[in-house]
């Protein structure tokens, strides 16, 4: 197949492109006009390069013309509202305009888990495909609205022609490059680190696994019409996750953890006093916030049947061996 | 604002300024949100859904039949101020228009003669004027505390090439704006130096204001245009320095008025107010400084608590939102009037010229 790719140069996006290109696919790669390509995949002829800025409009919308499959990675994951927005929901406006969506077979959207209402699940439970969405996102941050727009408009643009969608919603995505603060909450002064919910399943995926999906999701049969969690299959908790790294070698300071029953208390209190003095309208980092406390620390299950079961997928990669490669490729800290 | 007929206000252009606008828009009473369009649906449909608006368009022409408005906040690009702000006139429309509303002072005369010929309100967005700092500055000026005003300095530290200005990726230049990205911030530079020297309702400008100085590119990002700004300007024993920066740190909005009494300091981005005066000798100075390090360790608390309960920045925008549609509603010119727009048009158009000099 001709699969277009977008934000293809990322972390996930160049992992997704090497992916396509072994599976024997031709891959339209669009990535940023400035976007530096060095190396694989980017010298493999199976791949195309497409240079524009989806926020704009331009001859990128031409170049794109006669794709069968589209794997639509592109979003702004930082920022304010305004500039995720732009980044995430108009560039998703303007690929679906150029898209002859009548003559695309698949196209396969990248999600998030941030787009679930974490408080809306109790802790213990299984978070799934069927768990609700954010109701009220502009209580968390602007990526989570951006993400619920951008995926509602996705499915609009394909309400008629649902069973060509496929909606990925990946959880942490890690690997070389990318580390997650091994974990870890806080850091202070580069010398303390501070790991919140230290018994929380961390909802991670490596990004070859994910990108293992990703490809999957394009040809499988049966994933037209499915919303698909992706996560690997041994998670780790939070204190897992840490010790891991730190018997690969990375350089994690001394820590203290915090559980996550004193991380929910401090999170009530805070509420309590945006309600009582700030109109609920305060603006409190993550580890003091409430709703976003839960999004990221809440001792919660989550599982990958579904996708296992759809796209024929399963991580190839263990969880040892990723961290391990992230571990090696550092940065070391 | 005061109780009486809802205003039926509508917005064009669902970008970052956006945002604050109808943030404010949706809590002030006495005024319906009624529309808001951009050219994207999906920014349309958001800000309607996120601020409340009764119903969003792609199109001004639609919008304005469809909803019959009072008011337009245009937030549009700047290059489409005028355009559009024309076309809400000649449908009978007040028009609340970001800064700057045009990009010389040709047409924004074209505009205001539009507003004079319809009858209706033309108003600049010139929010700084109503931020606590500026209000603390003008409020010490016109108590005398100063004495008489001799220096003003305005520096702006800002990395414009940073956002999307700057953004290599995006075509074309970052503003379609004659002074490049700075010319976008020259109306507060401008309008905030008029202010201080008592010179924002005296137009046209004093015969012997001279300005002098350059505008240029440090950073040397073609898309950026114009990105840095350092004016000398002097009417009689009057001078003032008005600075862009964009390669300093922190970014800060600095404000230094000096007279011949005393000098108050502040900054909008991180705001304090500093305040000397009285005489240079005996114990004075000293206790001064114990004031003003008290008062500063205070401020640091008072902006941890505006930061939690977000009054930043754009505090001003709520409180000039809130009296230019009160001033509307009562059928009073705008806050903001014609000549305190032509004057600061004006004084952009001297700083602009500029760059043709550098």
């Amino acid at each position: 197949m001709r699969v277009l790719v977008t934000g293809a140069s990322g972390f996930l996006g160049t992992a997704v492109v090497d992916r396509l290109c072994t599976a024997g696919h031709e891959v339209v790669a669009m990535v940023r006009p400035a976007a530096r390509l060095e190396g694989a995949p980017w010298d493999d002829p199976a791949v195309a390069v497409v240079r524009g800025d989806l926020r704009e409009r331009g001859p990128w919308m031409a170049e794109i013309s006669g794709v069968d499959a589209v794997v639509h990675l592109a979003a702004a994951a930082s920022g304010d509202l305004s500039t995720q927005f732009q980044g995430t929901v108009l560039g998703t406006e303007h690929l679906l305009d150029a898209l002859d969506r009548s003559s695309v077979q698949r196209f396969v959207h990248i999600s998030s888990f941030s787009v679930y209402d974490f408080a809306a699940v109790r802790a213990g439970a299984v978070l799934d495909e069927n768990s609700p969405l954010e109701r009220q996102p502009e209580h968390r941050d602007a990526y989570t609205t951006t993400k619920l727009v951008q995926e509602h408009l996705v499915r609009d643009a394909f309400a008629d022609r649902a069973d060509t969608l496929v909606v990925v919603r990946p959880g942490a995505i890690f690997g070389p490059g990318k580390h997650w603060d091994h974990g870890l909450a806080l850091t202070l002064g580069g010398h303390l680190g501070v790991l919140f919910a230290p018994r929380s399943t961390m909802r991670l995926t490596a990004v070859a696994n994910c990108a293992d999906a990703i490809a999957a999701a394009v040809v499988a049969p049966r994933a037209g019409g499915t919303t698909l969690n992706i996560v690997d299959d041994a998670l780790p908790t939070h204190r897992e996750f840490l010790r891991m790294c730190r018997r690969a070698g990375a350089d994690v300071p001394a820590t203290v953890a915090v559980p996550w029953w004193a991380v929910a208390m401090i999170g009530r209190l805070t509420g309590w006093i945006d309600r009582r003095w700030c109109a609920g309208r305060a603006h409190l980092p993550e580890f003091l916030d409430r709703t976003r406390q839960q999004a990221r620390w809440k001792p919660l299950a989550y599982t990958n049947h579904r996708a296992k079961d759809v796209l024929g997928w399963s991580p190839r990669i263990t969880l040892g061996q990723a961290v391990a490669d992230m571990v090696e490729a550092g940065p070391r800290r | 604002m005061s109780r009486g007929p809802v205003r039926r206000v509508a917005v064009v252009g669902c970008g970052a300024i956006a945002y604050e606008h109808l943030g404010h828009l949706g809590r002030l009473a006495g005024v319906g949100l009624v529309g808001v369009c951009d050219t994207s649906p999906a920014a349309a449909r958001f800000a309607a859904e996120r601020f409340g608006a009764a119903a969003w368009f792609t199109d001004l022409t639609t919008m304005l039949d469809a909803t019959q408005p009072d008011a337009v906040h245009v937030l549009t690009p700047p290059h489409t101020h005028e355009v559009l702000s024309l076309q809400c006139l000649a449908a009978g429309v007040d028009v609340v228009c970001e800064k700057p509303a045009a990009p010389d002072s040709a047409a924004l005369e074209r505009m205001l003669a539009a507003a004079d010929t319809y009858g209706r309100h033309l108003v600049e967005s010139q929010n700084l004027r109503y931020n606590d700092p500026v209000l603390a500055v003008a409020e010490a000026i016109a108590a005398g505390r100063l004495g008489e005003v001799r220096e003003i300095d305005l520096l702006l530290s800002l990395d414009l090439a940073g956002g999307r200005f700057g953004d290599p990726n995006l075509v074309g230049p970052g503003v379609h704006l004659p002074g490049g990205a700075v010319h976008d911030f020259l109306p507060h530079l401008s309008y905030l130096f008029l202010l201080f020297a008592g010179l924002d309702d005296q137009s046209p400008l004093p015969a012997d204001l001279e300005v002098t100085g350059r505008l240029g590119n440090l950073g040397g990002n073609p898309r950026v245009g114009s990105d840095h700004l350092d004016a000398m300007v002097f009417s009689g024993g009057l001078r003032g320095r008005l600075r862009l920066a964009p390669d300093l740190s922190p970014d800060a909005f600095r404000i230094v008025v000096r007279g011949t009494r005393g000098s108050v300091e502040t900054d909008l981005y991180h705001p304090y107010l500093r305040h000397e005066g009285g005489a240079n000798v005996g114990k004075r100075v000293a206790v001064e400084h114990l004031v003003s390090g008290t008062k500063l360790a205070l401020t640091g608390v008072t902006n941890l608590r505006d930061k939690v309960q977000r009054h930043d920045t754009y505090h001003g925008l709520g409180r000039m939102i809130d009296e230019i549609h009160t001033a509307f509603a009562a059928g009073r010119g705008a806050p903001i009037t014609p000549m305190m727009m032509r004057t600061s048009a004006a004084l952009v158009d001297r700083l602009v010229a500029l760059g043709s000099r550098s």
